[in-house]
């Protein structure tokens, strides 16, 4: 026994401290590669087929869920295995997916019913389903698994839903189609990259929840201007960054002031987009351009940009600490 | 049908009528993409001359009119195009650059009888290649003409990616020949 601990620390010891990962849905090529973010080199891909687009990483960083929409499934992936391990069939075409802190269950949108999905993942199966808004995009989750947001694109809307009892408690009109929703890490406010109107839409998510009576009113806080065609927001050091497909750019704004700060370029097309667990770096993926940006979160540069294969989406959260 | 393909490299070719009119806002959920090239026989400014102009797209067979406002500059910059196999496609434009000799551009109404995609942009860039010669790019990004579900063979993803490849083969090689031949 304790010879067999020994020997397991020897092996760990012989093993470099594994860097933090960036798991990329490569959407035309039908994939799913790993960046190694120290040496930001592509270091695994495994095939997933069904057009994968969403993702959500477990908190703990050992699995990684993936929607394909066109194949109407969700792969679970052992991300230190580089495998597939199991794929969840669902009745619809899944996109925006979030996974509860406890990685417990998936909560996945489906495109065309409109659903949101509850699966249990120790049942690998649908457990409950709730009727929102038109074509559900973007599901985020506050942090304490709570509340769950969905970006309900086609009714101009985010959905406010009461994890425990899978309801709906509050819906909120926002900017024209949102699509990537964003809850900050205090569980304060929302974001959400509304992709006709141009701008970010910012809710308080405790005064939307604890309006009973008027829901839809009063919530928005505030509208910020971004560039073309916004798809997803992250957010670091106070500053929000915006993917802004049409602009081919990065929008930052100060989540103070609300003033715009910068447009970075970043390739064509910029779509997922997360925050490092230090803050320090923001990664985008560039859907036309096939690569990887990583911006600086304080100079406001591009720090890196790394090729990676056909048609990157990430849209969700992509990033896997190792540390 | 058959003969107009046979005749004319064009806007509307391959399709099949369809009384489905999608709209330009909701779409499938797998965006596609492609990128056309071409290799010309000019400097990169000579073949800017021709395509530089938003509101002149003479230079594509498809093409029997273009009528439009704005000049070049972005998101003031609207044209229609009147296509020779008939029906209209109104285009803005977002993006232009000169000294890159780049343009871009999305779809803001095409019926898809016509075109069978949805929010539809593209970017059209001319890069100089070897020799002093050109290679012009023609990039689009867009989604399947029909916005729900399991969609009809004429209006899936394979038919917006043969419909739009068309279109770029088409305009690339005619404007190869047009520079070529000045």
């Amino acid at each position: 026994m304790r010879l067999s601990v020994v020997s397991a620390a020897l092996l760990l010891a012989a093993v470099p401290a594994a860097a933090d990962e960036a798991f990329i849905t490569e959407q035309a090529g039908g994939a799913v590669s790993v960046l190694d973010l120290s040496t930001r080199k592509v270091v695994a891909r495994m095939p997933v087929d069904g057009k994968p687009a969403g993702i959500g990483m477990a908190q703990d960083g050992r699995f990684a869920y993936v929607t394909s929409p066109e194949g109407k499934f969700v792969s679970v992936i052992d991300t230190a295995a580089r495998r597939v391990v199991r794929r969840i069939d669902m009745p619809d075409a899944p996109l925006g997916i979030a996974v509860d802190p406890n990685g417990a269950f998936l909560y996945v949108a489906g495109f065309y019913e409109p659903r949101l999905y509850k699966v249990d993942l120790a049942r690998g199966e649908i457990v409950a389903t709730l009727e929102i808004g038109a074509s559900p995009s973007g599901v985020a989750l506050s942090p304490d698994g709570a509340t769950i947001v969905t970006a309900d694109r086609d009714d101009n809307q985010i959905s406010i839903i009461d994890a425990a009892t899978f309801t709906r408690r509050s819906v909120v009109k926002v900017g024209r189609h949102p699509f990537g929703v964003t809850i900050d890490g205090a569980g304060r406010r929302v974001y959400t990259a509304n992709v006709e109107s141009d701008d970010v839409s910012i809710v308080d998510l405790r005064s939307a929840l604890s309006r009973e009576e008027a829901p839809g009113v009063g919530s928005l806080v505030a509208t910020v201007p971004v560039g073309q065609r916004p798809y997803a927001v992250a957010l670091a050091q106070n500053k929000g960054f915006v993917t802004d497909q049409y602009g081919g750019t990065v929008s930052v704004f100060d989540l103070e002031t609300l003033a715009p700060l910068k447009r970075i370029d970043v390739g064509e097309y910029p779509e997922g987009i997360e925050t490092s667990a230090d803050e320090t770096l923001v990664y985008v993926a560039s859907w036309f351009s096939n690569e990887v940006f990583a911006i600086d979160t304080l100079s406001l540069k591009v720090a890196a940009r790394i090729p990676v294969g056909d048609g990157p989406r990430s849209f969700g959260t992509f990033l896997r600490r190792t540390r | 049908m058959a003969a107009r393909i046979g005749t004319c490299l064009c806007f509307g070719l391959g399709l099949v009528w369809l009384a489905l009119a999608g709209t330009a806002s909701a779409h499938g959920p797998v965006r596609q993409k492609l990128t056309e090239k071409i290799e010309i026989n000019a400097p990169p400014a000579k073949v800017w001359e021709v395509i530089g102009s938003f509101q002149d797209m003479s230079w594509h067979p498809g093409i029997a009119k273009t009528t439009g406002e704005g000049g070049n500059t972005p998101d003031v910059a609207k044209r229609q195009l009147t296509l020779a196999s008939g029906g209209t496609i109104d285009e803005s434009l977002y993006k232009y650059d000169a000294a890159e000799m780049s343009y871009s551009y999305r779809i803001d109404k095409v019926d898809v009888k016509v075109l069978p995609v949805t929010n539809y942009s593209s970017t059209i860039v001319v890069l100089p290649a070897d020799g002093g010669k050109s290679t012009v790019e023609w990039k689009g990004a867009f989604y399947r003409g029909y916005p729900n579900n399991d969609p009809p063979p004429d209006l899936n993803e394979e038919a917006a990616i043969k419909a739009v490849t068309t279109v770029y083969k088409a305009g690339l090689e005619a404007l190869k020949k047009k520079v070529e031949a000045k």
